[in-house]
């Protein structure tokens, strides 16, 4: 079965990119909710 | 604690679909097993239409109602649609390879239809990134985004016919195909668009944390 | 003032400053004469070949002059501060949408209309039919319907010059599609009812995009 190569690549090349994309975006969301609670703590420090 | 419920549901909803398609869906004749790349094409091709209805909702609402909310689901969806769209190209082109003899088949409309969808997408995204003022960008996009989604039909038509075909009412044709097949796509259709929906949801909130990071560093520079 | 008087005052504005600095139409025509030309080398002007590309040779020619023009209609306004000046004019902003659709129409229909049979003779082509001159009136306008509500959006980017072609060509493409394949037909020598589909493709894109720039323009030109 020739075919079965495109076939298995079709579907590594879409669960690939599909969950590259969403590790990418958690990643980005920790980073992003770490730095809004260092933020929010320098703003408490400086206000106290 | 709502989206990750949904993140267990699109998972499981995912490898459900990949047992279904590797193991349950019958081979079909004439095309061999890489006919189970339908199961990918579809949804895909279906994910990046409704990317641009949700792009759509989002202008219309940006643009009347003013509300920030809205933009942020607009910009939101192009991303991810734009995304999806180039999924659907690559597995297209994946799927005509061994169909045809050819990566790119122009005869092929709906293959062409999303090549053009995604130079909407790209334009939606492009024109954002060259305004100058946030305000006015987001505006922009909104206003190729509502160009962008009533163009979708003529799209459609014209590359349909544009070689003798006659433009595809439905997907797929209801008759002949195999129950399982057809349950099999059905399931691969739910399972990405919850996908997608939980996709689109993290990236709404990964803009408001950006938007908040912003207003809190206005905030820290101001004081001291 | 009614609607239309206003509306015509603008296109009247535009139409007497191109007759007094000519620069949208000479140049746009010597960019259309000038593509023409390099077509001609491109593709070698046998007659078989000729058949075979002329209506697309035609449609891109005109689709990247009508770039070429679009752009001028807002960047002039913007070069010498004018659109704030037309901005404070007690109008719609829809009349501005109005005024400049015709105006950009008028210069795009006399390009077409000189470089048409320039076309013609060169090729030795039929182009001087009802048809193909019913084809090109009714594409461009949907060319000036979607190519002015974005020359308008394009003035306020960075790039200017460069954003108009990123938004408008893809958006077009149908209409080009239908407008190769009419003209093809209408080169060939068939009659109005062998166009079918592709006239109402390009009448309803026309009415539908005249319509929703004409109802989202006010947007892109605030403050």
């Amino acid at each position: 079965m020739e075919n079965a190569s495109y076939f298995l690549a079709a579907f590594a090349v879409a669960w690939a990119v599909t969950f590259g994309y969403v590790l990418v975006l958690i990643n980005r969301q920790r980073h992003l909710r770490q730095e809004i609670n260092r933020l929010k703590e320098t703003i408490k420090e400086k206000g106290s | 604690m709502k989206r990750l419920i949904l993140w267990g549901l699109g998972l499981v909803l995912m490898f459900l679909a990949l047992y279904l398609v590797f193991l349950y869906a019958p081979i079909e004749k004439v095309m061999g097993i890489v006919q189970k790349n339908f199961y990918l094409m579809v949804p895909m091709g279906w994910l990046s239409l409704l990317s641009y209805f949700v792009i759509f909702i989002g202008s219309i609402f940006y643009l009347t109602k003013r509300d920030r909310k809205w933009d942020d689901l607009a910009y939101s969806a192009a991303e991810v649609g734009i995304i999806f769209t180039s999924l659907a190209l690559m597995v297209g082109s994946i799927w005509a390879r061994p169909i045809w003899g050819v990566w790119w088949a122009w005869e092929e409309p709906r293959l062409t239809t999303t090549l053009v969808l995604w130079f909407i997408y790209l334009a939606c995204l492009l024109v954002r990134s060259l305004t100058v003022e946030e305000g006015r960008g987001a505006t922009f996009a909104a206003v190729v985004g509502v160009i962008g989604f009533i163009d979708i039909p003529f799209v459609i038509l014209s590359t349909s016919l544009w070689r003798g075909m006659h433009p595809p009412l439905i997907i797929f044709e209801e008759g002949g195909l195999d129950p399982r097949m057809r349950l099999t796509l059905m399931l691969s259709i739910v399972a990405y668009t919850v996908l997608y929906v939980v996709i689109l949801m993290q990236r709404v909130a990964i803009r408001r944390d950006e938007a908040e990071v912003k207003k809190l560093k206005g905030l820290v520079s101001q004081e001291s | 003032m009614s609607f239309w008087s206003k509306v015509i005052a603008i296109t009247r504005k535009d139409a007497l400053s191109e007759l007094r600095t000519k620069e949208i139409i000479s140049a746009v025509l010597v960019f259309a004469l000038l593509v023409i030309l390099i077509f001609n080398f491109a593709f070698g002007a046998r007659p078989e070949a000729v058949d075979l590309v002329a209506s697309g040779m035609l449609w891109v020619t005109f689709a990247f002059a009508g770039v070429l023009s679009l752009n001028r209609a807002f960047i002039v306004e913007k070069e010498d501060n004018c659109l704030d000046g037309l901005l404070i004019c007690p109008m719609s902003r829809e009349v501005i949408y109005v005024g400049k659709v015709l105006a950009s129409l008028l210069f795009m229909l006399i390009v077409e209309a000189i470089a048409l049979p320039v076309f013609a003779l060169l090729f030795n082509l039929p182009v001087l039919t009802a048809q193909l001159i019913g084809i090109t009136v009714l594409v461009t306008i949907g060319f000036v319907a979607v190519g002015t509500l974005f020359s308008a959006l394009a003035v306020n980017t960075k790039a200017r010059e460069m954003v108009l072609p990123i938004l408008f060509l893809p958006i077009v493409i149908p209409l080009i599609v239908a407008a190769v394949k009419a003209s093809e037909l209408a080169l060939a020598g068939k009659s109005w009812g062998e166009l079918y589909p592709w006239l109402p493709i390009i009448i309803s894109f026309d009415v539908i995009f005249l319509v929703v720039a004409y109802l989202i323009f006010a947007f892109i030109v605030e403050e």
